[in-house]
């Protein structure tokens, strides 16, 4: 057990408040244990031993910084591909070939097209898509080493606490309050209930992935939105374990085409990784015209396509998983400082799209919050003007530049894929610039085509069921996602008005939630010859989909009771 | 420092973790040059005010008066803060009770004074008294001071001293002092019952040999008696599937399942369970596995030993029938 420093002051209160919270003081407190909030975290740790060796006190303590994350244990919640670009990496632990855990170096890549039934291998790979000095990794492995290292560094990573809700004071941030524990699912404490804690902290890094709560939150109540509104995909990952010889370890696909339509953005990969293990999956843009479209099945029919059957044939699925992926790029950049919070990785919008790629971007913008919270705590000035200067650092990095050539990428697309490759094919050319700069987009759930049916439930027993063997109906691949939460506890998925899903969701999109879920957590059911929504919060894999693409924003995705969620254990 | 450390007691019986205090509250008063009286609150509790005495203590404070035959918050907040504004004591310790829970904030709040709850250790710094507890679910320790002047309170968890290293009185006895309090009935507000004990879960479903367990397929909570009655005649124990305890129309320990239990009896009667690979994992261990459902492709009939594709409304009661005939009248 490690101790932490801190001093908490027990006066007596006479005012009655519902809830009294246990208050705690750190530094600085980072939401989320992924590539960007442990890379900030271990970068801050590096900086206070380079100031303290070079003589200096630094100017602050490991000990006070924390990391919250809401999994059971840390990369739990981490999921990629992964191909990551080793770039950032590199910066921020200079020798980590030696203990990282890399499944495989990429020792070859192709692009295809698939059809049906056929597949076309494009004559030279995307420059995009070439993978060269690249690794094969596990986010899962990848986080919890480099959480390792944090934690060896004396920084407090509590696994199992979520950020609940940001403290606001004035213009900014000074904190988060954990979630309550043992509330039961009617809002009422339970024996073992535990309030959550006020966790104060002069600065606040909301490191939370794609469409974190608090970032959703953030961005609202304080108008820091980019440009354009941020646009995401979905995407979903079986791991396999195939026969000898089926793939090449560290051979990468990447595939356009089948199973979607040239209107529907998104792709596929295969990655042979180290004993016969293979990643797979699909990632789809958020943002398609048909409301009954079904990710998860377009990724089961993915599988039978001759190209991939032939890999898993004789294999067994070892895990599943789903996760958005935020592609809106340097255009849906949030404001990212505010006084006393800075915004890094996915949260702040800072995936590559066209490469498919983030993590690097993640870790290097995490390094350099960490750069410009050591400047603040130096100065004492935690004031968004000076955080700036985390900003400010982005933008005189590579991962500007980076995003900066592609700005226009995902944007070109909307109109499908032919004009999106010629739009591309343009930006390419023109350092990103393309026809129309900057290409402005809008939030995918804007693209449902109204379906103007009766009122009446959606016929579910067509549903995509899967063989068992190559492919699974969601059920099935939710049961290898790991997913678990305690059953008795407020239902996380807040739907602030259920009859807008039985009056109107009903006739004018035929409630997509049942569709676009990839964890079959929405269910319509008859309740006395009545349509009602049933959640099934328990199967959550927090991919934040709903939260997205619901065509009416009244879905609103709050961490469940620490802990809960899915188990990506390899993946 | 003087120190009161305040025991627990139900019934003339110790509550042990009064002694786990009275170890710390002694250990404390070592390091601070500091004097340790004891109290013992309730009615008749002179004899444990007796035994108390031949531990090592400056006195023990005997606080009795009918009102307090039985616990409530008010007599016993209401009594204790009488005591210690005769004794005026720096610092109150308690052992962390579920009764101590229950009144000790309500006895700080009436002092208007901070309590520290739940301690699992202590130092002194400098003649500082630094109190240690545990957050974020033991992985990390707080260390808490209290501000302001005394008396201050302070309660130790259970297991975080060792009872048997409270020291006894070398020679003699402490004196046993009466500590009179004014309480008054109508002060306290809140009535004593019976003390009840929640019962232990009814249920030991992985101990059943027998279960009927009931999914989506029952429809409507107003079935259920269906199959209870079917699980009656077979003298077996009803269980479900997560749908039906979600609903809250069976409670959660009757699910099975990867979120609930797992068992594995000699006969498991599926009725309109689907069969979805989070239930099944918990009981396919089973035996012998009979299905009843009317989608011939659920999957619950590949690991079924007998299946039946039908109603269940029709198929359950005459079953039930069935097997109340063939019983031995």
């Amino acid at each position: 057990m490690r101790r932490a420093r801190v001093c908490a002051e027990a006066s007596a209160t006479m005012t009655s408040m519902p809830v009294e919270r246990e208050k705690l003081e750190a530094d600085v407190l980072i939401v989320g244990a992924g590539p960007a909030g442990l890379a900030c975290a271990l970068r801050l740790s590096q900086l206070i031993e380079q100031n303290s060796a070079g003589g200096k006190t630094p100017a602050i303590s490991a000990e006070n910084i924390y990391v919250l994350e809401k999994a059971r244990e840390l990369g739990a919640h981490q999921l990629s591909g992964a191909i990551m670009d080793p770039c950032a990496l590199r910066e921020l632990v200079p020798d980590f070939e030696k203990s990282a855990p890399l499944d495989t170096p990429v020792t070859g890549d192709a692009a295809y097209f698939l059809s049906e039934t056929g597949s076309w291998k494009l004559p030279i790979t995307p420059p995009p898509l070439q993978n060269h000095g690249n690794y094969v990794v596990s986010l899962n492995r990848l986080t919890k080493w480099l959480g390792g290292l944090v934690e060896k560094a004396g920084v407090n990573i509590f696994t199992q606490f979520a950020g609940a809700s940001l403290i606001y004071e004035g213009k900014g941030i000074a904190g988060v309050i954990t979630e309550d524990k043992g509330v039961d699912k009617n809002g009422k404490p339970k024996d073992n209930f535990t309030p959550g804690y006020e966790l104060r902290s002069k600065i606040t890094v909301l490191a939370e992935g794609p469409r974190g709560s608090l970032t959703k939150n953030l961005v609202n109540q304080l108008h820091l939105d980019g440009l354009n509104p941020q646009v995401y995909g979905i995407g979903i990952k079986e791991l396999w374990d195939v026969q000898p010889g089926r793939i090449e370890t560290g051979y990468v696909a990447h595939t356009l085409g089948w199973p979607l339509d040239s209107h529907k953005y998104g792709g596929g990969w295969i990655y042979g990784l180290r004993d016969n293990r293979v990643s797979l999956g699909m990632v789809m843009g958020l943002e398609y015209k048909d409301s009954l479209f079904d990710p998860h099945e377009a990724f089961q029919k993915f599988k039978t396509h001759p190209f991939v059957r032939k890999i898993l044939e004789g294999g067994k699925l070892v895990r599943y998983g789903a996760k958005t992926v935020p592609y809106g790029g340097w255009y849906s950049m949030p404001q990212s400082c505010v006084d006393g919070g800075l915004i890094v990785g996915d949260s702040a919008s800072l995936l590559n799209s066209q490469r498919l790629k983030g993590i690097h971007t993640a870790i290097k913008s995490g390094m350099l919050a960490a750069e410009a919270i050591y400047e603040a705590m130096a100065t004492g000035d935690a004031s968004a003007k000076a955080l700036n200067a985390y900003q400010n650092k982005l933008e005189a990095s590579w991962v500007k530049k980076e995003l900066w050539e592609v700005r226009n990428f995902h944007q070109g697309f909307h109109d499908g894929l032919w004009p999106g490759l010629f739009n591309a094919g343009l930006q390419f050319v023109s350092g990103g610039r393309g026809l129309t700069d900057p290409a402005r987009c809008r939030p995918g759930y804007q693209d449902f085509r109204r379906l103007e049916r009766p009122r009446e439930l959606t016929d579910q027993s067509t549903r995509f069921k899967g063989d068992g063997t190559l492919t699974f109906n969601r059920l099935t691949d939710v049961y290898h996602s790991g997913t678990r939460h305690e059953e008795d506890q407020p239902c996380h998925l807040v739907v602030s008005d259920t009859s807008i899903c039985a009056d109107r969701c009903i006739r004018e999109y035929g409630n997509p939630c049942q569709y676009y879920c990839p964890a079959a957590v929405y269910e319509m059911v008859l309740e006395g010859g009545q349509p009602k929504l049933k959640i099934n919060a328990s199967n959550c894999v927090h991919c934040k989909t709903c939260d997205i693409a619901d065509p009416y924003q009244i879905v609103n995705w709050v961490p469940p009771e620490g802990g809960g969620g899915p188990n990506y254990e390899g993946m | 420092m003087k120190i009161l450390l305040i025991t627990e007691q139900r019934d003339r019986k110790w509550n042990k973790v009064s002694f786990e205090a009275l170890a710390a509250a002694q250990q404390i008063a070592t390091q601070a040059n500091g004097t340790v009286s004891g109290v013992v609150i309730g009615q008749g509790v002179a004899t444990l005010a007796d035994e108390l005495a031949t531990y090592e203590l400056t006195e023990v404070l005997l606080v009795e008066n009918a009102l307090l035959e039985k616990y409530t918050p008010d007599g016993f907040s209401i009594a204790l803060k009488q005591v210690i504004e005769q004794a005026k004591p720096d610092l109150v310790i308690f052992p962390h009770t579920y009764q101590v829970r229950d009144f000790a904030p309500k006895l700080a709040a009436s002092i208007s004074k901070g309590m520290i709850g739940d301690c699992v250790g202590y130092r002194n710094e400098g003649g500082k008294l630094i109190f240690v507890r545990q957050m974020f679910q033991g992985r990390t320790a707080a260390d808490v001071v209290f501000q302001g002047d005394g008396p201050w309170i302070a309660s130790f968890q259970a297991g975080a001293f060792r009872a048997d290293t409270a020291a006894k009185k070398q020679g003699g006895k402490a004196p046993v002092k009466p500590a009179s309090v004014e309480l008054k009935a109508e002060q306290v507000r809140t009535k004593p019952l019976e003390l009840f004990r929640e019962a232990k879960q009814a249920v030991d479903l992985t101990q059943a040999p027998v279960l009927v367990s009931i999914g989506r397929g029952i429809r409507a909570p107003e079935n259920i008696p269906l199959a209870e009655k079917l699980a009656k005649a077979l003298g077996a124990e009803l269980s479900a599937s997560r749908p039906i305890c979600d609903e809250g129309w069976l409670p959660m320990e009757r699910q099975i399942g990867s979120s609930g239990q797992t068992v594995s009896p000699k006969l498991y009667l599926a009725l309109g369970i689907s069969g979805a690979i989070q239930h099944v994992v918990g009981m396919k261990g089973s035996r012998c596995i009979v299905a009843i459902n009317k989608d011939q492709n659920a999957p619950i009939f590949e690991i079924a030993d007998y299946g039946v594709v039908g109603d269940l409304f029709e198929i359950v009661p005459a079953l039930t029938e069935e097997i109340e005939k063939s019983k031995p009248a």
